[in-house]
């Protein structure tokens, strides 16, 4: 018999809710909760449960990662399942993380769920099966079904189909396949032509990625009367961040009022630091300034060269956010600083 | 211009003691043919041999394939190349259905040539595993090019077209089973009912990327190097005008079986004058440097402009480098307000990660895929090899190696294969028979 390990959230693996988020990751010789159904429907043992809080792979990935795979060195497993995390962005992100490093390691399949809507999809999908889910734990039982029905066939052998097919989401893996119906390329042309010059639907067989460019604004002729704000995907926040901004795959944004500062000051002074985690934090937590520069644009306030700097600054975190949320971060906060009159916008990344 | 092409439908081949075709049966007076074969002095060996779909025979390293014709007016099937210069395309040309002339390096082989499996689970990677075949396997006495990947094979790809030729004589005043009829009327002179249709132009992109002569596609004998894209009526490649060269991965070449019955062509003259009214045939190229590559792209927007094309099939002969010519000219068309189709293989590697093409653009967004060149594929012995097996990993074949540090030599000691797809002869069959698509795994 094949054998099977798990990984669930606290929630999902029955240590609690959202208090005990930050549980350590830990390793269970048995089944746990929805490791249970797993077991199931399953052709194999699910031997051992793993359970960390989403909290803490979000804010300690890497170690959360390690002590992770440390425990799985001396097991013996033939397929591994992640989640299935439905719509929760940090649980998606913790079964994709998870899941990649396992696939890495140890070259097993691994198969997790989430919600479309969930950004561990496109962060993910290229390196683990992930199946679409419901957005609730309601569809928890219709979503392990999925995810064991095609695990079952990797178990036995089966020939595996096209992800169009197999129903998981499609990672740019692209393999030649024989058509069933034979259909040659010479009618495939055609059929498409025909359709292209009648402007009928047809389906490119190589989808090229819509490149999203957006043009460059026209120059600003006089700085000297304008408004200026200050946006940065680098993470500076006030240093007990009160918005809960994501150290990566940020869903979050926050605002923080600097009309009664010169400059920004530090994480020793207790004000400003980075929860950014992809790049070294210490020069920004010493200078938050230098992503958010605070006292570069007072000075050029002094001479004139603006009008003025807007009394909030905007922060994210740019790390492996998907271009769908930074899309609508970009236009929730566009939307505030037009609507208070900001003409123009010094974005600062890292 | 009206191209008559008489078909026989080759039941079956023999050997025998004169060479004839009467109903259906192909009767080969070996020591007669091998006699054409021989009369390039560089052929040092040759044989011949028949083999049938189904039959437990591996090829390689195959060279070229050529449908056995005969031009009933005289001259040359292949026009500047096997006889003097002269217009094909019009009278009447007798062709072997069913059947073609395979050239097989009777030792040597090269980055350009590839494999058949006549049968068992190979014989689904090339079309000429449907075909009843008569292989010319030999060897040569150019030394220069022995050991070197890349090989012009000029004595066996000529000695395979002069094969073909005496087989077509024996087709000499018999009646065919059919006779299809290819013409169209000229651009202006087209009825009112035909013109209001969309027009459309087949461009062909084929291989001529070899700045050294005696590698490339020849037009009428004219390496397709020094050539801008021009203006071609569709009878004309499918009547000899048009010959493979030796160059490529093998899986992405167009061999002169595929130019002689380019089916792409085929389906857009069955389209003419119903839902399309077909222009001809814009033959372009391929190309080293940017510039050249532009130059040719925009040679081939203006034509179609000028010719008035609303829409174009774009197929290109290759992969790699040349996709920057495919997708520069699929872009140059769109951006001339022609609405057009490209037809390729990608190149997606082993594990299917890689980009597909060299070259991408939002503005081909109609796309048909024939096949991923490096696709795994690891078939068991045959009962018998026409040619020599180790070629395939001691030559350089584009998708065979000798020595791989997970997979080993591509030919096993069990006489077993593991290669790429890149050296199944012509088997992405760009020229529009793929049955293979490209799917996200």
């Amino acid at each position: 018999m094949s054998k099977a390990i798990v990984y669930l959230n606290q929630f999902f693996g029955q240590i609690g809710g959202e208090d005990v988020a930050d549980h350590e990751p830990e390793i269970r010789d048995k089944k746990v909760g929805a490791a249970m159904l797993y077991d199931q429907l399953l052709d194999a043992d699910v031997t051992h449960t793993i359970i960390c809080g989403d909290n803490f792979v979000g804010s300690k990935e890497e170690e959360a990662i390690d002590r992770i795979l440390g425990f799985l060195e001396d097991k013996e497993f033939d397929i591994f399942f992640a989640g299935p995390a439905f719509q929760a962005g940090r649980y998606g992100n913790a079964c994709g993380a998870i899941g990649k490093a396992v696939k890495e390691e140890f070259d097993v399949p691994v198969i997790s769920s989430m919600n479309e809507e969930n950004p561990g999809v496109d962060m993910y999908k290229k390196d683990i099966y992930i199946f679409p889910g419901g957005q609730s734990a309601a569809k928890m039982k219709d979503d392990v079904t999925k995810m064991v029905e095609f695990g079952n066939k990797i178990l036995n052998g089966e020939k595996l189909l096209p992800a169009e097919e197999e129903g998981y989401f499609i990672r740019g893996i692209r393999h030649q396949y024989f058509l069933p119906d034979e259909t040659p390329a010479y009618e495939r042309a055609i059929d498409m032509l025909l359709k292209k010059i009648n402007n009928e639907e047809y389906v490119s067989e190589l989808p090229i990625p819509e490149l999203d460019t957006v043009k460059i604004a026209d120059p600003i002729e006089d700085l000297s009367k304008i408004t200026v704000a200050l946006v940065t995907s680098g993470g500076i926040v006030p240093i007990d961040n009160p918005d809960r901004i994501q150290s990566a795959s940020a869903t979050r944004w926050g605002k923080y009022y600097i009309d009664d500062v010169d400059q920004l000051q530090n994480r020793r002074q207790e004000a400003f630091k980075t929860i950014h985690a992809g790049y070294d934090p210490a020069a920004a937590d010493t200078d938050p300034n230098r992503v958010v520069p605070v006292d570069a644009m007072r000075k050029y306030e002094e001479v004139g060269k603006i009008g003025k700097l807007y009394k909030y600054f905007y922060s994210t975190v740019g790390t492996g956010t998907t271009q769908g949320e930074a899309a609508r971060m970009g236009q929730e906060i566009t939307e505030e600083l037009l609507e208070d009159g900001v003409q123009a916008v010094i974005l600062t990344s890292t | 211009m009206k191209l008559e092409l008489g078909n026989f439908h080759v039941e079956d081949i023999e050997f025998g003691n004169e060479t004839t075709f009467n109903d259906g049966l192909l009767t080969i007076d070996k020591e007669e043919a091998l006699e054409v074969v021989y009369k390039d002095e560089h052929i040092t060996e040759a044989d011949l041999k028949i083999v049938k779909p189904g039959d437990m025979v591996r090829l390689v390293p195959v060279k070229e394939a050529i449908e056995p014709r005969y031009r009933e007016e005289g001259g040359p099937v292949f026009p500047g190349v096997t006889g003097d210069l002269m217009q094909a395309g019009d009278g009447r040309t007798l062709a072997m259905k069913d059947m073609s002339v395979l050239v097989v390096g009777k030792h040597w082989g090269g980055f350009q040539d590839g494999l058949i499996d006549m049968g068992g689970e190979g014989a689904k990677y090339t079309y000429f595993s449907q075909l009843k075949n008569v292989v010319l396997v030999a060897d040569t006495d150019e030394d220069f090019e022995k050991h070197e990947q890349q090989k012009k094979n000029r004595a066996l790809r000529w000695a395979g077209m002069r094969l073909s030729e005496y087989l077509g004589k024996a087709l000499k005043d018999k009646e065919p089973d059919e006779v299809e009829t290819y013409t169209l009327d000229p651009i202006t002179k087209r009825s009112e009912e035909v013109s209001e249709l969309p027009s459309v132009v087949m461009v062909m992109q084929p291989q001529s990327q070899m700045e050294e002569p005696g590698y490339n596609d020849l037009n009428y004998g004219w390496d397709t190097n020094n050539m801008l894209p021009t203006f071609m009526h569709p009878n004309e490649v499918l009547d000899g005008a048009m010959i493979s060269g030796s160059f490529m991965p093998c899986s992405s070449k167009w061999s002169t079986y595929d130019m002689q019955n380019f089916p792409l062509i085929r389906r857009l003259y069955e389209e003419h004058g119903e839902t399309i009214n077909f222009i001809g045939v814009i033959m372009s190229n391929l190309n080293v440097a940017m510039e050249q590559k532009e130059r040719s792209a925009q040679f081939v927007a203006q034509m179609a402009k000028s010719l008035g094309a609303d829409a174009a099939l774009v197929a290109e002969e290759g992969y790699g480098n040349p996709d920057a010519d495919y997708i520069g000219c699929l872009v140059a068309l769109e951006d001339a307000g022609v609405k057009t189709v490209g037809v390729s293989n990608e190149a997606t590697g082993r594990d299917g990660g890689s980009q597909p093409l060299v070259s991408l653009d939002p503005k081909a967004d109609a796309l048909v895929s024939t096949g991923n060149v490096s696709e795994l594929i690891k078939l068991p012995p045959m009962d018998t090899v026409i040619g020599e097996l180790e070629a395939l990993a001691r030559d350089g074949l584009s998708g065979g190696w000798d020595d791989d540090e997970v997979l080993g030599s591509s030919v096993k000691k069990d006489g077993s294969i593991v290669m790429e797809n890149n050296s199944m002869f012509c088997g992405d069959q760009i020229a529009g028979w793929s049955t293979k698509t490209m799917k996200e795994y």
